[in-house]
């Protein structure tokens, strides 16, 4: 954790230049009242995993995005919110 | 229980690889098989018991056993070992490159250097063919 001020072209997963996802994770996750821990464990996923989600360094696969999109109840879209970089 | 009668095979045939060798070494100490025997008995004998070992710890303990399973399963963990071996490979490429410049430089013998070749090659063609057989699947 922490990481998240590092500029998102250099970040891993993302292409210079490309598209960037954010999402409502942590926040969804604070609503829901549960820890990284728990949440990783009804996703079968580790915790680092969660906490890479919620700072933005890591996008999901579409299975994990359905997973998550299900265990709050949402849809994907209202997840992880798709936005166009700046050139 | 079957990976359990897999691994006790193992230590047997490890150990069994392991005692054939060292006598194999001390009634011929210029056999080079009687070492390779002791090298792979020793690995086969380690791997296994490794893995009897773990399992035995691990017996009692079903929270550690699925906290285990879920590391090696976890997408995010998979994504950065392909990541580490693509850039690994991505470097070897370039040390291979250098390796065979500094052997011919160094007048090595060509046998050596063709090997060195012959290996990268290998190399480079199981990465083309993967490339290839991925583009097929996906």
């Amino acid at each position: 954790m922490g990481s998240g001020a590092r500029p998102a072209a250099s970040r891993p997963g993302r292409v210079k230049g490309g598209p960037a996802t954010k999402n409502r994770l942590e926040e969804l996750r604070r609503q829901h009242g549960i820890r990284q821990e728990e949440l990783a464990d009804a996703l079968g996923v580790s915790r680092q995993t969660i906490g890479s989600l919620e700072n933005g360094r890591y996008n999901p696969s579409i299975l994990l995005a359905f997973k998550l999109a299900r265990y709050f109840g949402l849809a994907i879209e209202d997840i992880f919110l798709y936005e166009e970089e700046q050139p | 229980m079957k990976r359990n009668a897999f691994h006790i095979l193992l230590v047997l045939a490890g150990l069994a690889a392991m005692l054939a060798g060292l006598f194999w070494a001390r009634a011929v100490p210029d056999a080079v098989p009687a070492y390779l025997c002791l090298g792979l008995g020793a690995g086969a004998l380690g791997h296994g018991a490794g893995a009897l070992l773990q399992r035995a710890a691990l017996k009692d303990a079903p929270d550690i056993q699925r906290r285990i399973e879920i590391e090696a399963a976890d997408e995010r963990n998979i994504a950065l070992a392909n990541r580490a071996k693509a850039k690994a490979y991505d470097a070897m490429i370039y040390i291979f490159s250098a390796v065979m410049l500094v052997f011919a430089l160094m007048r090595v013998d060509w046998a050596a250097v063709l090997l060195l070749v012959a290996a990268y090659l290998a190399v480079v063609g199981v990465g083309i063919y993967y490339r290839c057989k991925y583009d097929k699947e996906m």
